[in-house]
């Protein structure tokens, strides 16, 4: 029993929860050690919540359902943190600044957080129902929660931004360590082209899809419809880099935008409109 | 340019469709216009929304066939003008991107490739041999790859290395690729058809009834269900729904294949998908006349049975599978001169019931469920052109962002009177890549020219 997948999410909640505070103590407070220790205590985590995942297919298949864990609300928001810390580290890694860390893990510790106290979150391991047996399944939640992370970390910097841009003529302090505007809006935009792609194959594998089981390969379901927003949003952003005046402070407010946009198409659709994604509910 | 304002690359209307503005405009437009599909519930009768929104509400609702936003005129507009905007920016750019591909890269000095983003330049003591010459070159081809050279260049010999020019196409399967999707998305919707059928078990249909326009559709061959199957899980989710069907041509069995949710059977373009279920209660009477003649009728719910000699006849009003251990059924009996009757009939149990001067006796000797699959058929030979619009999409996409046009140039030769090696390079993309590869090139160049770092 305490070797269960369950306890080994309990584990990663907490240690994301300390990770996003460690990360936050060494924004605000610059030191250096504490920022290493968050990336040790992350990737910790990542390593723990990497074994829960593989454990809770295995468990599945004990329970004689076998599929991947990704087939509710609960298992999809285990998901999402995973994939957005992973997305994060990647960054770390590249662009070698902790300070991200301290706008991008709340997302991940948030979504554990969710998944785990809240009450109307059922967390044991379901039987998949007709409609989701399908290998499209995996395909399709990998590439848009690849989007989703993406577009989690992009608002990070995004809000990065407007702090930095609000207070430019200070050189020092918790603002000065943050990256430069112009190397924030490059980051922004990398971030954004990456999710922007997943996104778009999240929306394709998900029509290929729906194709296969219903017969309609794209049927303007709220949760289509919403997906579609989304990348209208996040299109606006690619392009209007194209037009002038529109750099810098409207892509970060496009990053937060576009992000609200991608939380309403996870959240949004399951709780307040009715359609074909309602397993995602439950 | 004054004089070329009636070609019509400078009509005032040209440059409206051809702005990048305008596209700006019409994705958040579409952004926030498909909000309120989302909203509103869709494809409801109209009385819905005159009881759910009122009559004022109900007059903005039909005039902006907000019941059926995605189709509605002004949503088509959108598109339209989306579809528009995407083509004219396309043949706006076009002579930019040609002179692109064909700008000739030799034709540069050494003076020019000293501005280049990425240069570095060596003064060379030493007599300029061939082996010398022969050891700068392979050391640019190690890392630049495959190159063009140009004699007599200011002086001097030039090499250059290019790659990716090709990847100026790249935006416009990108922006095709939305083109040929809406391409396949009319295919589909002009050529194909959707439609749905219950199938009770063992029957067969050659025909279905189309969705959009309510006309029969004839499917050229019939399909047969010879049986539907519901599996559940322990904590009883269901687990399966199959139906096993099989295609006859001119009643020969021609194809066969068990569908369940997510693997359909296609046949010849046409597509049968697993999408519902109902089950009907299905009992067998026996009917004896006084006079011995009788006869076995089976009678499915909502549909009728008669015995057509006798002129009587038979519906199933009400099934109960379990009364005191014995099924029941309310059945109802009419004659062809408006009489009828009601009465409950068990298992085992008989009743008797007069119709002018004949007694019949009836009683119920079989009972079960039957099935009924419902079955989503469709017809779209659209949907590959739409496919291949995401591919294109993705390629295109990918190539947009992720494929640099990379030049890098190597001169060799004399300058201000001195012997001199210039390497520069510019890149339109990953300039942190392109300038990792570029100091290794001129690390390369140090140890052969004999520079120390």
């Amino acid at each position: 029993m305490t070797f269960s997948s369950s306890y080994l999410f309990s584990l990663t909640t907490f240690i994301y929860l300390g990770a996003a505070a460690l990360y936050l103590t060494h924004w605000i407070f610059r030191v250096q050690k504490i920022g290493l220790l968050a990336t040790v205590v992350t990737v910790g985590g990542l390593v723990i919540q990497t074994v829960g995942l593989g454990l809770r297919w295995i468990e599945s298949y004990q329970l004689g359902y076998g599929h991947a864990p990704l087939s509710n609300l609960y298992e999809s928001l285990v998901f999402f943190s995973w994939i957005t810390v992973l997305v994060y580290l990647i960054m770390e890694w590249q662009v070698k600044r902790r300070v991200i860390g301290a706008f991008a893990t709340p997302f991940a510790s948030l979504a554990m957080a969710y998944a785990s106290f809240s009450p109307d979150i059922r967390d044991e391991i379901q039987p998949l129902i007709p409609a989701l047996q399908s290998n499209w399944l995996i395909a399709h939640v990998l590439t848009c929660f690849l989007g989703y992370a993406s577009f989690a970390v992009a608002c990070g910097l995004g809000i990065m931004y407007l702090f930095k841009n609000r207070f430019s003529g200070a050189s020092d302090g918790i603002i000065g360590v943050m990256p430069d505007c112009k190397v924030l809006d490059e980051l922004i935009h990398q971030t954004i082209i990456f999710g922007f792609l997943w996104l778009s194959l999240g929306i394709i594998t998900g029509a290929v899809w729906a194709n296969d089981a219903w017969g309609t390969y794209w049927s303007w379901d709220p949760k289509e419809t919403w997906s579609l927003i989304t990348w209208f949003v996040y299109a606006t952003a690619l392009h209007a880099r194209f037009v002038r005046g529109w750099a810098g402070r409207r892509i970060a407010f496009l990053a937060i935008v576009g992000f609200v946009a991608v939380m309403f198409t996870y959240f949004g659709v399951n709780f307040l409109l009715s359609g074909l994604h309602s397993y995602g509910s439950q | 340019m004054k004089t070329s304002s009636s070609t019509y690359q400078d009509t005032s209307i040209w440059r409206f469709f051809s702005s990048v503005r305008l596209a700006v405009f019409l994705l958040i437009t579409l952004a926030i216009t498909s909000i309120v599909g989302t909203v509103i519930p869709q494809g409801e009768p109209l009385q819905f929304y005159l009881e759910t929104f009122g009559p004022n509400f109900f007059r903005i609702i039909k005039i902006l066939h907000l019941n059926d936003t995605y189709h509605s005129w002004w949503y088509l507009i959108l598109l339209g003008l989306f579809s528009i905007n995407l083509v004219i920016c396309t043949l706006r750019r076009l002579p930019f991107t040609l002179k692109l591909c064909r700008r000739d890269n030799l034709s540069v000095d050494s003076g020019r490739l000293l501005k280049m983003p990425f240069k570095k330049d060596w003064e060379i003591k030493k007599e300029l041999d061939n082996d010398f010459t022969q050891s700068i070159i392979s050391a640019f081809k190690k890392v630049a790859g495959k190159f063009h050279e140009r004699a007599e260049v200011d002086g001097g010999r030039l090499f250059l290395a290019e790659r990716g020019k090709w990847s100026y196409w790249g935006v416009y399967g990108l922006h095709g690729s939305i083109l040929i999707i809406f391409f396949g998305a009319l295919v589909g919707l002009f050529l194909g058809f959707k439609g749905s059928v219950m199938l009770p078990e063992g029957e067969t249909i050659d025909h279905i009834v189309n969705r959009q326009t309510g006309e029969h559709v004839s499917l050229g061959f019939s399909v047969r269900c010879n049986r539907f199957n519901i599996s559940f899980y322990d904590n009883g989710a269901p687990k399966e729904y199959r139906s096993d069907l099989t295609v006859l041509n001119d009643d020969k069995e021609v194809f066969h294949k068990s569908i369940v949710v997510n693997d359909p059977m296609e046949y010849r373009g046409v597509t049968f998908y697993q999408a519902s279920y109902r089950a009907i209660s299905e009992v067998t009477v026996e009917v004896a006349k006084s006079d011995a003649s009788q006869r076995s009728l089976t009678i499915s719910a909502f549909q009728r049975a008669s015995w057509p000699e006798e002129q009587l006849s038979f519906r199933l009003v009400q099934y109960q599978p379990d009364v005191h251990g014995s099924p029941a059924a309310q059945i109802w009996v009419g004659d062809h001169e408006g009489r009828e009757g009601k009465f409950w009939l068990l298992k085992g149990n008989k009743k008797e019931f007069k119709k002018g001067e004949n007694l019949y006796r009836i009683s119920l000797t079989n009972a079960k469920e039957r099935y009924l699959t419902g079955l989503q058929v469709k017809k779209d030979p659209g949907v590959w052109i739409v496919w291949l619009g995401c591919t294109v999409l993705i390629v295109g996409f990918a190539v947009v962002f992720w494929v640099p046009h990379r030049r890098m140039w190597l001169w060799i030769g004399r300058r201000e009177g001195k012997t001199t090696v210039i390497l520069s390079g510019q890149t339109n993309k990953n300039k942190l890549q392109f300038e990792k590869d570029i100091r290794k090139i001129e690390e390369a160049l140090n140890s052969s020219l004999g520079v120390r770092q």
